[in-house]
């Protein structure tokens, strides 16, 4: 099209610069400060000296880091696959359902994650609750006695887990409905015509025809669960939060208690580059199984 | 109707599908264990205190307001309220707005940098914002706007999903209506605000929401930032309603309910709005 | 003054003016060195299959599409680097364009509304407009409740408010139904001639641009092949191009080979024997030339299948009673041939017949498609 360039330019830039400029100021600038703080032993505020590798040295050996590496592993073990799972379970029974049912119990399902956090936290604190909460009542009868979630060690990422589950399934839930959906129904009908059980057209037919959504939510979940850090710092206070502490707590811990900025920053990028080799990984090895 | 994901061929007991009816009814009591603890918050705040530690009836016995009454009259929440409101509104403000420029020059005109932008868009993904809050600190204080609404709102604004479904969207229009507009005279702005933008209020409507919903909630920055009880919003400052009200239990959900109430209810009002626009941005990440 | 304008023997200057413009993609010259012109109120039709550049040449004209070498004049002034907005010119899109949030008065209004004009002056010219084409019931209404034709009364009426120096339509009737389009042909002929707006017309069934334009241009990739009125085309076609096109059915074309030329006759040898005499303005190259004889369907006669004057004789394989007249679809020696026969021709498939060319009205062509 005939179009004037400069006037086209000047719209163009007139349009672009808001958004051009926050982007630049807070999240481009700060990811490249990130890196290049990670190199010095700068505090919170303030400069510091450059300390060149210093930082991913000290990183390899320290105890406390690969102990919050390990956390957020087992984390994500206990979230991603069998939240998948769930949500996979909670899409097949909702899309059986039509009309107002429908709409109800996926609603029912799907409140949790508008919800937010502190909210969540609230709710099971009180469900869990050492004296009065309700769960206590299915605990008893299997350990004899009350068990206080939040403190006691090996009960806590699992309960976390399963809270971040309950809470975050709604997305995954929407996805898979919407894969459902795009299967079209005369596949079912041939199915039922050549004779499959309810089992084999699951396996034979359902899902290979999601798998695709399968990926896409594993991968979404996984990298999401990588930057963990709001529902367990908050179950974790005024307990030890040590034992249970996750990466991005640890960044937390290190920038805003310990004021150490620049190892705060080394850590910073480790989980980068965790995120980013985790999720480049999985989508690999996702996409070939699916090729087969 | 939606394709059955299992093919309902259960036995026939007269003229009822006893299979699909009990796995409806299995979804039914599946669906109510999920909801329970919403309900039992419910329930619990409309308790009171001494009621909430003796009774675990399904409904309160005498149900009362009184908790939410007092959590309103002494505690910051209304402040927490207020400030929420500021927070989220100027979040979903200005990033759609900005989203809506950058993406329709990104998808209409032409200039440089442009493909050089939209790849630092989509590559943006791949970065953990969490990983950042150590440099946002830094940033905002450096110019000083720690504990100020300005300070909670700017790093916020960061919405590569917005930016990449409106360009999408701009794309998808048929490029005669741009030219038939051009044709009539328009000039950039006229084209965006008064052609392309209007053609699917929509889109606008579920992003706002759900941008809207994601200000709300959102706890590690506005905690940070956030540095007295003054400027905290609902998100932040429900948990330190916790250190005040300790064991006033149908007080402290009476706040939790409080809390998650203005989310909950645009999610329910506008349903589809919220579906769509997390379908939207999954389609984005896939 | 252009050649074209010379050979309509128009004085004036052309309204709309190409001169020597080329659109190159790349490598591809999608048009080569092409010269139009429009004269002011016609109505001039870009005719041709798809792909040989007439939408090109109106979005040129439009502004849409910059002209790689050439320049565009709109009433002698040069309009080539001017952007489309400026060139006083409307364009009804194929698809119209109606904005669908906007009801039929806001459509209308639109231009003048972008151009600021006071709401007065735009209800009153979105009145005027809609008056003319018969909106008025509409005005509050959207797009999406109107039918086809109403929409492109629409799309027209967007035009018409500007009060353009020329209207531009892309093949506007194409996405209409068989009579729906032959009821908008008439409205928009009516509209021509109640307005005399010049209106370049672009669309690729001949039908259309016979019963429409002036003037038609007949484009075969990139090049005019002819320019002319819809009567001097279908009778004296330049070459094999537009012989072909224009017309329906379509011409029929044997290949022949020259046997003499004596002055302004030539005798032609026809398959399966037989000679014809043709009229002719220039000789052909030579005799090894390959040549194509064209006649048309209405002139070939049926006769008896030993008829000595018969130029083909075949079998009827098919048979079209359209009513008013009968098509035959004959295979002969030269390949199948069309015949246009009176409505009453008592012939049925497998019938045996000949055919006789109305000499008078057979055309050669040469290897290189021209008429000789």
């Amino acid at each position: 099209m005939l179009k004037n360039s400069a006037t086209e330019r000047l719209a163009a830039v007139a349009l672009v610069a808001p958004f051009v400029i926050i982007y630049c100021w807070m999240f481009v600038y700060p990811t490249v400060r990130m890196a290049q703080l990670s190199l010095t032993d700068a505090p919170l505020i303030g400069a510091g000296h450059w300390t060149g590798l210093d930082n991913y040295r000290r990183l390899f050996s320290d105890k406390v880091f690969w102990t919050a590496v390990w956390n957020t592993s087992y984390f994500v073990l206990l979230t991603v696959v069998p939240g998948t799972a769930a949500a996979l379970g909670i899409a097949l029974m909702v899309s059986r359902l039509s009309g107002w049912l429908q709409s109800l119990i996926l609603t029912m399902f799907f409140l949790p994650y508008v919800l937010p956090v502190t909210v969540v936290y609230l709710i099971w604190q009180w469900l869990g609750n050492v004296q009065f909460g309700v769960l206590q009542f299915i605990v008893v009868p299997f350990v004899g006695h009350p068990v206080n979630m939040w403190r006691t060690i090996p009960w806590f990422m699992p309960w976390v887990a399963l809270i971040t589950i309950w809470w975050t399934n709604g997305f995954s839930i929407l996805l898979f409905l919407a894969g459902l959906r795009n299967i079209p129904s005369e596949i079912y009908e041939a199915a039922v015509l050549d004779g499959a059980t309810r089992r084999q057209i699951f396996t034979r037919v359902t899902w290979p025809l999601i798998w695709p959504v399968t990926v896409l939510c594993l991968t979404i979940q996984l990298i999401l669960q990588l930057k963990i850090f709001d529902q367990v710092y908050l179950f974790a206070l005024g307990g030890r939060t040590a034992a249970t502490m996750v990466l991005v707590q640890y960044i937390y811990e290190q920038a805003f208690q310990r004021n150490a900025g620049g190892y705060a920053a080394t850590i910073a990028v480790a989980l980068f580059v965790i995120v980013v080799g985790f999720s480049v990984l999985q989508y690999q090895v996702l996409r070939m199984r699916g090729a087969r | 109707m939606i394709a059955p994901a299992i093919a309902p061929q259960g036995r026939r007991w007269g003229t009822i599908n006893l299979g699909g009816a009990l796995l409806t009814a299995l979804t039914l009591i599946c669906a109510c264990v999920w909801f329970f603890p919403i309900y039992w918050a419910l329930v619990t705040s409309f308790r009171t205190d001494d009621e909430s530690i003796k009774s675990f009836s399904l409904l309160p016995e005498h149900p009362t307001l009184d908790s939410y009454l007092y959590i309103i009259a002494h505690s910051k929440l209304p402040i927490f309220y207020l400030n929420s409101t500021i927070v989220s509104l100027a979040v979903t403000a200005i990033t759609l707005v900005m989203s809506i420029c950058a993406a329709y020059a990104i998808s209409q005109l032409e200039f440089p940098g442009r493909r050089l932008l939209w790849w630092t868009i989509l590559a943006s993904f791949m970065i953990p914002v969490p990983a950042l809050i150590v440099n946002h600190f830094i940033i905002i204080a450096s110019v000083n706007l720690i504990n100020t609404y300005a300070g909670i709102v700017l790093p916020l604004l960061i919405a590569p999903v917005t930016v990449i479904v409106y360009k999408q969207f701009f794309d998808s229009l048929p490029r005669e209506f741009r030219e038939a507009a051009v044709m009539d005279g328009a000039n950039e702005f006229q084209l965006l605000f008064r052609v392309f933008l209007p053609m699917n209020w929509g889109i606008t409507a579920a992003l706002g929401i759900i941008t809207f919903i994601g200000a709300w909630n959102n706890f590690l920055w506005p905690f940070l930032a956030a540095q007295d009880e003054t400027m905290m919003t609902v998100t932040v400052g429900i948990r330190a309603v916790q250190d005040t009200f300790g064991v006033a239990y149908a007080r402290l959900l009476a706040g939790a309910v409080l809390a998650g109430l203005p989310v909950s209810l645009a999610y329910l009002l506008f349903q589809r709005r919220v579906t769509q626009a997390l379908t939207l941005s999954a389609g984005i990440k896939g | 003054m252009t050649e074209e304008a010379a050979k309509n023997g128009v004085e004036r200057a052309p309204h709309v003016e190409l001169r020597r413009v080329t659109k190159r993609y790349g490598v591809v010259a999608a048009i080569n060195d092409l010269d139009l012109a429009v004269e002011k109120g016609s109505f001039t039709a870009l005719l041709g299959p798809s792909g040989c550049g007439k939408s090109t040449l109106l979005r040129m004209i439009a502004g849409l599409e910059r002209i790689t070498a050439g320049q565009c004049f709109i009433n002698g002034v040069d309009v080539t680097e001017m952007p489309p907005a400026k060139r006083r010119i409307a364009m009804v899109f194929q698809s119209y364009a109606l904005y669908p949030h906007m009801t039929v008065k806001q459509n209308i209004a639109f231009s003048l509304s972008v151009a600021g004009a006071p709401r007065k002056t735009q209800d009153e010219r979105a009145l005027e407009v809609a008056r003319v084409l018969q909106l008025e019931p509409y005005l509050d209404r959207r797009p999406a409740e109107l039918s086809g034709g109403q929409r492109q009364r629409v799309a027209i009426g967007r035009a018409l408010v500007r009060q353009p120096e020329a209207f531009l339509f892309d093949e506007p009737l194409s996405n209409l139904d068989a009579k729906l389009r032959v009821q908008m042909r008439l409205e928009l002929a009516r509209l021509h001639a109640a307005l005399g707006v010049t209106m370049i017309y672009v669309t690729h069934d001949q039908t259309e641009a016979m019963t429409l334009a002036d003037k038609i241009v007949v484009l075969d990739r990139g090049r005019v092949a002819q320019v002319g009125s819809p009567l001097e085309l279908y009778r004296q076609p330049a070459n094999k191009f537009v012989a072909g096109f224009i017309g329906s059915p379509s011409m029929n074309f044997i290949s022949v080979s020259l046997a003499t030329v004596e002055g302004n006759t030539a005798t032609v040898k026809l398959p399966g024997g037989g000679t014809a005499q043709v009229g002719v303005g220039s000789a052909p190259a030579g005799a090894a030339e390959r040549i194509d004889l064209g006649v048309r369907p209405e002139h070939l006669l049926l006769v008896d299948a030993n008829d000595a004057s018969a130029a083909q004789s075949g079998r009827i394989s098919i048979v079209e009673h359209l009513g008013n007249v009968t098509l035959l679809y004959v295979d002969t020696a030269a390949g199948q041939m069309i015949v246009e026969a009176p409505g009453s021709t008592p012939v049925k498939s497998g019938d045996v017949v000949g055919l006789r060319l109305n000499e008078s009205n057979v055309r050669l062509f040469g290897a290189d498609g021209a008429t000789l």
